[in-house]
């Protein structure tokens, strides 16, 4: 760790330390219509939250809530947190300084419920709230960050406590990785161009076609040279090496394939052939007509691969 | 609402390793908007399909909350209303987003009796067409056998 | 030669909107019965049929809903815009030849409504024919507008000349400007700044959303008939001079990349070539232009193709203010296919009609010829009308 990096924990950490507890209060006390229509949109079917006959006959004595909708109990819906409600949150405080430093995303990673007893309608809740923990800096799939954890304690008036939940967000840095994309569309071919496109997919060349009987060069492929009207033809594997002939910068319709703004480059290949490429590592303000650019064959899933190019070292 | 009085199950007559019979639940806009509100989260990637696209999501997705209150669906579905969850842990994964089915499945990896209580563990995943949405751990509390 | 056999005695249209709110065929149906009405010709008469590849409407089943006859000439004409003059030139040369006497051209559709005209295809399901295949060199990579494949050309144009995204703008803020008076354009009362232009969003680098055509439902007809009819008709007619198509070495539709210069349009200059040596004319002969402007950098390379200045200079030709209604060569004066409506061209051709009339809203003074160019980008077409 950095000294930098551990500045930056040891900052996080004291809000954890100060221990800053708040208290959330509920609109309504619990209540038999929110908890039936919490169970008929989860398609929960259990008789001892709407049928009061039927719980009074079980070891629940009666209805009872759902436990899994502790947390709903306290959430602060649409007019905000009920009155009594404390506006500390050092959740948010410390959140907003890693929001400073890059850690711009945020995800819910873990929810712990703990349930002593099964709350009643009639009864009205509040929960306690404080920052429990503050992970080390984390490398994860989305990206590099900190797991923090709330515990939340909830309560009865009486001061009871019924529930404990564990919640836990990674907020951090979103990764270089490529979010999950539609696949791009699949080529056409036809008998004159699938030799290119089976050429990068399974020999990871990218093909120039070439007259058999005068030696030229042609791209895009066509059955016929158009310079001596031969039916024959070869191929020669490029070099790779090439110069930007020209570029455009995709803005819009963006297709859910591409990453946006996407640049796209007319290579003009040292052999002399031009073609259409994608850019890797280079955007709009990057590109100048003439720069030396560089194949990368990248494979884009088990059908399809496809010419890149980078700047050339 | 189901008629049919649910059956309980006992403690007594399950072993470790018995499976959850698998429940698929069909993921709709329905599902997604109506358990949002049920638990009272208006946050609009939950309801707002263009929100939910701005912020770079295909379509609007489950709530946490939600996905917890299915996993204790689940659980005491087959449990049955004798049942007392003592708690539910979960981690979530690839979102559900309409259109998905999620199916649910359970093991029992425990059993213990403590305090008076019979007390079994299981181990519960929702896998949809991205993945693991959610998975997780489940303490319930059941009956010892039909009296 | 097919100069001066046949004429454009009757123009109609539908209301350029973005929501037609009817069929395609009914557009098609209104525009035709109202270019028959505008040339006096009754509806029965039509025998001659001539639209665009690309057009969804039948042209037996346009003539069986205004109530044709006998339909003895239908032809289609392809490459999108490319096709705007091409149409007449098969309309002219059926009329020339005899094979029927009162042609009709249309170009109709709801291409904002029911699909983006704009937003290029991007066929999840490749068609494993030509038009497939030719597609997949830019669509891997996500070049599939037609905005994208314009934008390659003119960054190589901007690259080659200096011409900068301003450049273009001065083109784009007349068009608006022209629209602006004209009460059938779209952007009738909605004319743009430089600034305007220049704080417009990128659609495809180098071109911004104000470079762009819009997309718009409606439908243009045109009547053509020979020139002895012509001379019976109540309306002035349009000669056409000269017409016609060209489709240059190493041709490709929208995506010529291939050539030595990406940011010249041979196949323009070889339509230009032919229109002035059919008609003996030459560029200076011309009191208006149509050019066909889908997108404004082409605006450019047509200017230069039709030998209005040299190459890479039609910026300067523009900025000295040779297409404003008082220069040598007033263009668009209806607004062009970014003010007006994009008709895929033949909203031009009418413009071109009614100057040679004498009843344009922005008209110009005393048009004996005019010249009218197709898309670009796509094997093209072009035409001269003139007084009879």
């Amino acid at each position: 760790m950095s000294d930098e990096q551990a500045e930056f924990k040891a900052k996080m950490q004291s809000y954890v330390d100060r221990g800053d507890e708040g208290i959330k209060t509920s609109w309504d006390d619990v209540n038999r219509p929110m908890i039936r229509h919490w169970a008929q949109a989860m398609g929960d079917n259990n008789p001892i939250y709407t049928d009061a006959e039927f719980a009074a006959g079980t070891r629940h004595g009666g209805l009872v809530a759902p436990p899994t909708m502790i947390q709903a109990w306290t959430m602060k819906g649409l007019d905000g947190q009920a009155p009594g409600s404390s506006t500390i949150d050092p959740m948010a405080e410390a959140s907003e300084l890693m929001v400073a430093a890059g850690y711009v995303a945020v995800v819910a990673t873990n929810c712990e419920q703990r349930y002593l007893r099964y709350v009643k309608p009639g009864e009205k809740l509040h929960h306690r709230y404080r920052l429990e923990s503050i992970s080390d800096e984390k490398k994860t799939g989305l990206g590099t960050g900190y797991f923090m954890t709330q515990l939340l304690e909830y309560c009865t008036e009486e001061g009871e406590k019924v529930a404990e939940m564990r919640f836990t967000i990674l907020r951090y840095k979103p990764g270089k990785r490529e979010p999950k994309r539609p696949p791009r569309a699949r080529p056409g071919m036809t008998r004159d161009t699938e030799f290119f496109w089976q050429g990068l997919h399974e020999q990871n060349k990218l093909l120039i076609q070439r007259c058999a009987s005068c030696k030229t060069l042609r791209h895009p492929p066509a059955p016929m040279c158009p310079s001596c009207r031969s039916l024959e033809h070869d191929t020669v594997e490029a070099s790779g090496r090439g110069t930007l002939y020209s570029h455009v910068t995709m803005h819009y319709p963006p297709l859910p394939a591409f990453e946006y703004p996407n640049t796209i480059a007319l290579v003009e290949l040292e052999e002399g052939t031009r073609l259409l490429a994608g850019l890797i590592d280079l955007s709009a303000e990057d590109l100048e007509i003439g720069m030396p650019l560089q194949l990368e064959i990248v494979r884009c899933d088990d059908e399809l691969t496809v010419p890149m190019f980078r700047r050339a070292q | 609402m189901n008629t049919q009085t649910p059956s309980n199950t006992y403690f007594d007559e399950i072993s470790v390793g018995d499976k959850l019979p698998p429940l698929e639940i069909d993921i709709t806009p329905t599902l997604i908007v109506s358990t949002a509100i049920a638990s009272r989260d208006y946050q609009d990637v939950h309801h707002d399909k263009t929100r939910a696209q701005e912020l770079g999501s295909p379509d609007i997705f489950m709530n946490i909350l939600t996905s917890n209150g299915l996993v204790g669906r689940y659980v005491t579905d087959w449990a049955g209303p004798e049942a007392i969850l003592l708690s539910v842990k979960i981690r979530l994964g690839a979102p559900n987003y309409p259109g998905d089915t999620m199916v649910m499945s359970g093991e029992v990896t425990g059993k213990r009796e403590e305090q008076g209580k019979y007390i079994v563990d299981l181990a519960v995943a929702g896998k949809n067409k991205l993945g693991v949405h959610v998975s997780g751990t489940v303490e319930v509390d059941l009956l010892k056998a039909a009296s | 030669m097919l100069a001066d056999k046949a004429a454009i005695v009757g123009i109609g249209a539908t209301e350029f909107s973005k929501e037609s709110g009817r069929s395609e065929l009914q557009l098609a149906a209104e525009c035709v019965i109202d270019a028959l009405a505008d040339a006096g010709i009754d509806p029965a008469e039509v025998d001659g049929i001539s639209t665009f590849k690309s057009d969804n409407n039948p042209e037996s089943e346009v003539h069986r809903v205004i109530g044709g006859k006998a339909l003895k000439f239908f032809s289609r004409v392809d490459y999108g815009g490319g096709a705007a003059c091409g149409v007449v030139m098969q309309a002219a040369m059926a009329i020339a030849t005899g094979v029927c006497e009162v042609a009709v051209v249309y170009r109709a559709f709801n291409e904002r409504s029911q699909y983006r005209y704009g937003s290029g295809a991007s066929h999840k399901t490749p068609a494993h024919n030509y038009d497939g295949a030719t597609r997949a060199w830019g669509g891997v990579h996500g070049l599939v507008s037609p905005a994208s494949n314009v934008a390659m050309s003119a960054t190589r144009y901007m690259y080659e000349y200096g011409a900068t995204s301003e450049d273009f703008g001065r083109y784009c803020v007349l068009a608006r400007k022209y629209a602006a008076t004209n009460p059938k354009a779209w952007f009738y009362q909605k004319p743009i700044t430089l600034d305007d232009h220049q704080n417009s969003r990128w659609i495809v680098e180098p071109l911004r959303l104000l470079d762009c055509c819009q997309e718009s439902d409606g439908g243009v007809a045109l009547v053509i008939t020979s020139v002895e009819r012509a001379r019976t008709l109540k309306q002035t007619p349009a000669l056409i001079r000269a017409v016609a198509q060209g489709s240059c070495d190493d041709q490709h539709t929208m995506t010529s990349y291939y050539r030595e210069n990406i940011a010249h349009l041979p196949e323009m200059k070889l339509v230009a070539d032919q229109l002035w040596a059919m008609s003996h004319l030459s560029p200076s002969d011309m009191q208006y232009a149509t050019i066909y402007d889908h997108f404004s950098p082409y605006v450019f390379q047509q200017l230069e193709a039709l030998g209005y200045c040299g190459m890479g200079q039609a910026k300067d030709f523009i900025r000295e203010g040779h297409l404003e209604l008082d220069g040598s060569l007033p263009t668009n004066t209806h607004g062009g296919q970014l003010g007006e409506a994009y008709i895929h061209g033949v909203n031009g051709i009418a413009e071109a009609v009614r100057q040679i009339r004498g009843t344009s809203c922005n008209q110009v003074k005393r048009v004996q010829h005019a010249v009218v160019t197709a898309g670009t980008g796509v094997p093209t077409s072009g035409l001269i009308l003139g007084q009879l």
